[in-house]
C-alpha cells in the first residue's frame, strides 16, 4: 500500500469537500440546526409554568413574600419542599428526581427589616440539574429579576441579596441528552452511506472507477483511503455536536475509548452498507432514493429523536434490528450515562454489524465490468 | 490460403481443408458425409507491435458482442477503430484496457498478456474512458497532480497543461468547463504517465464541430509525440483525418481494416474526375483508348477513375490536345461513407 496514494487521494476528497456547499451543509451545518431546534423545542417542552420546590428555612414575611412574588410572575409554580434542613437537598433532589430548587436560608428576612445594611448580605441557594438547560435558564433569569427587584425596594440597589448556583447529579437525563448521541449517530451514517453510494453509482457513472482500474492504484488502497477520509468526516462531525452541545446546552459529554470505538465502527458500518446498496443500483437517482429509503426509516425508528418505549410494542421489536439502534445507544452509555457494560455490549453489536456489511460490501463492489 | 487437418468426430477420418485466416469453413467428411466447421484462426502478427488482439470474443448470454476478431496495431500509429454504435467498439478497447472480462481470446500489449501482466501494463499505458467525467470539484491542475500520483512514471504536469493549451483553465475547477476543454482534460490525464499507449475511446462525442477539432489537434500532436494511438470512433472524418490506419467494426466483426487508402481503393470507387457537360460525344472514346476507365453519367457527363495524380493532368493535356470542350471539371474522393454502404449496405451516418 502506497502513503502518498492514500494522502493525494484524501487531500483530494478533503478539497472536495470543502468546494461542496451542499456537502457542507448536510454533513455539518443540517445536524447542527436540528440539535438547536430540536434541542430548544423539547428541552423545556414538558412544563409550561415550571414547577420549583423551595425549601424555606427562614418561614417569616419577607420569605413569604418573596415566594408570592413568585407565584406572581406566572412562569414559576411554587412548591413547598416536604424536608426540613439543608443538609438533605441533594438526596432529597434525587430521590424525587426533581430538576430544580431553591432553598431560602435562616436570617433571610431579618437581613431585610430596616433600616437594611447595605454591606449585609444573605444568599438564596439555586440547585438545578443541567440537561434541563432551557427552562432552567428561564427559572435562573425569573429569580435574578425578583431579587434585582427585591434589592431595589429594600436595600435602595445593593445587592444584598443573591444567589449560589448548585448544580445536581441527577439520574434522570434531559432530552438533549438523549439526543445529541443520536445526532452522531445519525449524522455518520447520512455522511458514509451517501458518500459511499456516490463513489459507487456517480464515478461508476462518469467512468472514474473504469479510469482507475486502467492505473496502478489498487482496490484496497482506493477503499483504505476513502475509509480514511470518511473516518475524518465522522469525528469532524461528531467533534462539532459535542462542541455545540457543551456550548449550547452545558452538556457534560464523556469522550470515552469506548465512544471512538463506536464511531469508528459505525463509519465502517455504513460504508460497507453504502457499499452494498451501490451493487444494486445503476444511477445517482436510483441510489439517492435507496438511500433515503434506508435511512429515513432508520432515522425515526431507531430511537435518534424519542425513546424507543414511546413506539408501539412491534416498531420497537423492529428497530432492535436495526444497526443504527445500537449506535445510538452504545454513544449514549459511552458519552452521557457512562453505563460501561451496556456501552460494551453495544459496541460489540456495533462491531458486529460493521464487519458484516463492510465485508459484504467490499465482496460486492466490482470495478471491473462484467 | 491456410491449410488445415481436421479429425472427424464421427468416424476418426483426417480431413484436410483449406480457408482464409478468420474464415469459418463448412467441411463434409468424405467416409461418413458427418457435416461440420472449421474455423481458420486470424493470426496477425506484425513486426513491432503496440498491440496484438487474437481471436477476442465478448458473449452477453446468446448475444455476441464481439466475434473472434483478430487485428495488430503498430507502433506510433494512430489505429481507428471505426463503427456506428453497439457494433462493440468499447466492448473491444475496455477489453484490452482490462475493464471488462473477454469470454475468450488473447490481448497483448507491448509483448505481455494482459491477462497475467497487466500491472506491469499499467505504467505505460494511458487511458480516456467512453464519457469520462472527472472530479467536479478539483481544478484541472489538482486533477492532474493526483492521477499523477498514482503512476511512478510521472509526465511533467506543466508540460501537459502546455501540450493540451489548459494553461489558463489550470485554476478552474473542472465543473466549470465547457465539454471541449473536459475532454482535452481527460486527454491530459492520460498522459500524466507519460504512456507509450493512449486510448482515447469516443473523444469527440457531444462536441460541437469546433471543439471536435481542438481535440482532433491535439490527438494528431500525440502521434507527432511518437506515442501509439488507439481511438474508438463512429465518426468517419476523424477516422479519415487522424487514422493511419482503421479497423471497420460492425456487429462484433471486424469487416475491414487498411489505410484510408487501402479502403477506399478497394471497397470505394476510388478517386473520380468528372467532366461535366462535355460537348464531344466522342470523348469517352478517346479517353478509353488511352487507358482511362471511364464511364458516362447522365447526358453527357464522364466520370473517370484515377489511381494516381500524374493521370489528371495526362486527362487535362489530352482533352486540350483533342479540343474537346467542356463546362466544367471537378475531382471527387471515395470516403469511409462509400466504403461502409459498400460493406454493409447501410450508411455508417445512418446507423450511429
Amino acid at each position: 500500500m502506497r502513503l502518498e496514494i492514500i494522502i493525494a487521494s484524501f487531500i483530494s476528497d478533503l478539497k472536495t469537500f470543502v468546494r461542496s456547499k451542499g456537502t457542507l451543509f448536510w454533513t455539518l451545518l443540517f445536524p447542527v440546526m436540528l440539535i438547536l431546534i430540536f434541542g430548544a423545542i423539547f428541552s423545556g417542552m414538558d412544563e409550561t409554568e415550571i414547577e420549583i420546590q423551595v425549601l424555606d428555612l427562614d418561614n417569616s414575611q419577607f420569605s413569604y413574600q418573596l415566594l408570592d412574588v413568585f407565584n406572581e410572575t406566572g412562569l414559576i409554580e411554587v412548591i413547598k419542599a416536604e424536608i426540613s434542613t439543608e443538609d438533605k437537598v441533594l438526596s432529597y433532589i434525587q430521590d424525587n428526581d426533581l430538576k430544580r430548587f431553591l432553598v431560602i436560608p435562616h436570617g433571610y428576612g431579618e437581613t431585610l427589616i430596616p433600616p437594611v445594611d447595605p454591606n449585609a448580605s444573605v444568599n438564596l441557594t439555586f440547585y438545578y440539574d443541567q440537561s434541563e438547560q432551557n427552562s432552567n435558564q428561564i427559572i435562573r433569569n425569573v429569580i435574578s429579576n425578583v431579587i434585582q427587584s427585591m434589592n431595589m425596594g429594600f436595600a435602595g440597589g445593593s445587592n444584598v441579596i443573591g444567589i449560589d448556583d448548585v448544580k445536581t447529579i441527577s439520574g434522570d437525563f434531559g432530552f438533549i441528552d438523549f439526543f445529541l448521541p443520536g445526532m452522531i449517530g445519525f449524522t455518520i451514517m447520512q455522511t458514509c452511506i451517501y458518500g459511499s453510494l456516490e463513489r459507487n453509482t456517480k464515478f461508476r457513472k462518469d467512468g472514474i472507477l473504469r479510469k482507475l482500474l486502467t492505473t496502478p492504484i489498487t482496490r484496497s488502497e482506493w477503499i483504505f483511503s476513502k475509509m480514511l477520509f470518511q473516518l475524518f468526516l465522522s469525528f469532524l462531525s461528531a467533534i462539532l455536536i459535542i462542541i455545540i452541545g457543551i456550548l449550547i446546552f452545558g452538556l457534560n459529554i464523556n469522550i470515552t475509548f469506548l465512544m471512538i470505538v463506536i464511531v469508528i465502527a459505525t463509519s465502517f458500518l455504513f460504508t460497507g452498507m453504502g457499499m452494498v446498496i451501490g451493487r444494486f443500483v445503476k444511477d445517482e437517482e436510483s441510489a439517492s432514493m435507496a438511500g433515503g429509503a434506508v435511512t429515513f426509516p432508520m432515522m425515526f425508528l431507531a430511537g435518534t429523536f424519542f425513546e424507543l418505549e414511546m413506539m408501539p410494542e412491534f416498531l420497537q421489536t423492529f428497530a432492535r434490528i436495526l444497526p443504527l439502534y445500537y449506535v445510538n445507544e452504545g454513544l449514549r452509555n459511552a458519552m452521557i450515562y457512562l453505563k460501561t457494560e451496556d456501552a460494551i455490549y453495544h459496541s460489540l453489536i456495533v462491531l458486529i454489524f460493521a464487519a458484516v456489511f463492510f465485508i459484504g460490501g467490499i465482496l460486492l463492489t466490482k470495478w471491473r465490468e462484467d | 490460403m491456410d491449410e488445415k487437418n481436421v479429425k472427424c468426430p464421427q468416424c476418426g477420418k483426417i480431413i484436410t481443408c483449406t480457408g482464409n485466416p478468420g474464415e469459418i469453413v463448412n467441411v463434409t467428411c468424405p467416409s461418413c458425409n458427418t457435416l461440420g466447421k472449421v474455423t481458420f484462426d486470424r493470426v496477425i502478427s506484425i513486426e513491432n507491435a503496440a498491440i496484438e488482439v487474437h481471436n477476442l470474443r465478448k458473449e452477453y448470454g446468446d448475444l455476441i458482442a464481439v466475434n473472434n476478431i483478430s487485428f495488430a496495431v503498430r507502433k506510433g500509429e494512430v489505429f481507428a477503430f471505426l463503427g456506428p454504435n453497439g457494433a462493440g467498439k468499447t466492448t473491444t478497447v475496455e477489453m484490452i484496457e482490462s475493464i471488462r472480462e473477454t469470454t475468450n481470446g488473447e490481448i497483448k500489449i507491448f509483448d505481455k498478456v494482459i491477462k497475467t501482466s497487466f500491472d506491469e501494463v499499467k505504467e505505460l499505458i494511458g487511458i480516456l474512458p467512453q464519457e469520462f467525467h472527472s472530479f467536479e470539484r478539483l481544478t484541472v491542475r489538482e486533477t492532474l497532480e493526483f492521477f499523477s500520483k498514482l503512476f511512478k512514471r510521472r509526465a511533467n504536469i506543466d508540460d501537459i497543461l502546455t501540450g493540451m493549451d489548459l494553461e489558463d483553465q489550470k485554476d478552474k475547477l473542472y465543473m466549470n468547463l465547457s465539454g471541449g476543454l473536459k475532454q482535452r482534460v481527460g486527454v491530459a490525464i492520460a498522459l500524466v504517465n507519460n504512456p507509450e499507449i493512449v486510448f482515447l475511446d469516443e473523444p469527440t462525442t457531444g462536441l460541437d464541430p469546433k471543439a471536435r477539432r481542438e481535440v482532433w489537434e491535439f490527438i494528431a500532436n500525440l502521434r507527432n509525440q511518437g506515442k501509439t494511438v488507439f481511438l474508438t470512433t463512429h465518426y468517419m472524418e476523424e477516422a479519415e483525418y487522424l487514422a493511419d490506419h482503421i479497423a471497420i467494426i460492425h456487429k462484433g466483426n471486424i469487416i475491414a481494416e487498411g489505410t484510408l487508402d487501402e479502403l477506399i481503393n478497394k471497397y470505394g470507387q476510388g478517386t473520380i474526375l468528372h467532366v461535366r457537360n462535355c460537348k464531344d460525344r466522342n470523348a469517352s472514346n478517346i479517353l478509353k483508348e488511352n487507358d482511362f476507365d471511364v464511364s458516362i453519367s447522365g447526358d453527357s457527363d464522364l466520370a473517370i477513375k484515377i489511381d494516381n495524380k500524374e493521370r489528371v493532368l495526362e486527362i487535362l493535356s489530352l482533352l486540350r490536345h483533342e479540343c474537346i470542350e467542356y463546362d466544367s471539371i471537378d475531382i471527387r474522393r471515395s470516403n469511409l461513407e462509400e466504403v461502409f454502404l459498400h460493406l454493409t449496405g447501410a450508411r455508417l451516418s445512418e446507423e450511429i
